[in-house]
């Protein structure tokens, strides 16, 4: 496969879940709008931070007058879970320049990241791989900044269509029931999902990435449950 | 002041998605730990599902009415029989759609 071909399948692969991203980046513009952001605070803050849930999280909290220290430690908590996309991506991109790795990091959110790395795991030349990342990286960017400036231009008359994001929680179960493929990947998947409940009705910022902990070390835990391939 | 909060949590979000990557840890990871990194698209990627379908509302379980949980374990099975990420999402969205409309 050429550099071209692999950038466009992963374009291709990240467009279906479009349909419930850019849903959620004009609810992001008309919220940004109403909790009293310029139209140009709302419109970079697409691109500054590039990260839907944590910039819903932001808008809400600056509208109830929360503390700024709050809103900071609020977006690194909801943003964390990054850490470990990227963490899981160093075999597949250390090689690779510093420009070509911090475009990368930049563009690595829950969508590009759940896309890209199925295609990773499920192929052997790593050399021409991170044009996928790119190619879902850019296309989620551009949906991005397209969907919020509609939301901010909108202004208050919020669209009814809020089931459309429906279609991301179903993409991500479309991409990790195949990856479900031993005794601890199941483990994983219910401890994580388990953790979840509890530690969201807990309140506790840093939900997401507590249970993604849990499953990990779950999955670590009973990994040697696993018949030995 | 906005300005500058926007800002710092834009530095803060690229650099955890960059820190791993920088180079500064030795990508010579312990095989040990490189087998963990296949359980990390799973281990995030549910609870942000699990979260998706509010199964808890208000502190108290909300199952029987509630039909993004039956869409999402119809998607499940689709997705166990075809491993398609297509026929997942609409029978997915489809079965949703009818469910809440019936």
């Amino acid at each position: 496969m050429k550099k071209w071909q692999i950038f466009k399948q992963g374009v291709l692969q990240e467009l279906p879940l479009q349909l419930g991203v850019f849903p959620f980046g004009i609810i992001y513009g008309v919220m940004a709008i109403e909790s009293g952001l310029t139209f140009l605070q709302a419109l970079l803050m697409s691109s500054i931070i590039f990260g839907g849930a944590s910039q819903i999280a932001f808008v809400q909290l600056l509208s109830n007058s929360t503390p700024y220290g709050v809103i900071v430690t609020t977006v690194g908590a909801i943003n964390s879970r990054h850490l470990l996309y990227s963490i899981s991506m160093v075999e597949y991109l250390n090689k690779l320049s510093l420009s070509w790795r911090v475009t990368l990091a930049y563009l690595l959110t829950d969508e590009a990241y759940a896309v890209s790395i199925r295609k990773f795991i499920n192929h052997s030349d790593k050399s021409i791989l991170h044009y996928h990342l790119l190619g879902s990286g850019i296309t989620l960017f551009l949906s991005w900044q397209i969907s919020t400036l509609l939301g901010v231009w909108l202004g208050n008359d919020l669209p009814e269509f809020l089931d459309l994001q429906f279609i991301i929680p179903l993409t991500f179960i479309a991409i990790i029931i195949p990856m479900i493929k031993s005794k601890s990947t199941l483990i994983t998947v219910i401890s994580s999902g388990i953790s979840a409940l509890i530690f969201k009705n807990l309140d506790i910022n840093f939900w997401i990435i507590l249970s993604g902990l849990t499953g990990i070390l779950a999955g670590m835990a009973s990994s040697r449950w696993d018949k030995k391939s | 002041m906005i300005w500058s909060l926007i800002i710092l949590c834009g530095v803060i979000t690229f650099l955890i998605r960059f820190i791993p990557l920088s180079g500064i840890f030795s990508s010579d990871l312990p095989l040990s730990l490189k087998h963990t990194f296949k359980y990390i698209p799973l281990a995030v990627l549910t609870p942000i599902i699990v979260n998706d379908l509010s199964i808890i509302e208000n502190n108290n379980f909300f199952l029987i009415e509630n039909f993004k949980l039956y869409a999402a374990l119809i998607a499940i099975i689709v997705a166990i029989i075809w491993n398609n990420v297509l026929a997942t999402i609409s029978i997915g969205m489809a079965s949703f759609l009818i469910l809440s409309n019936i």
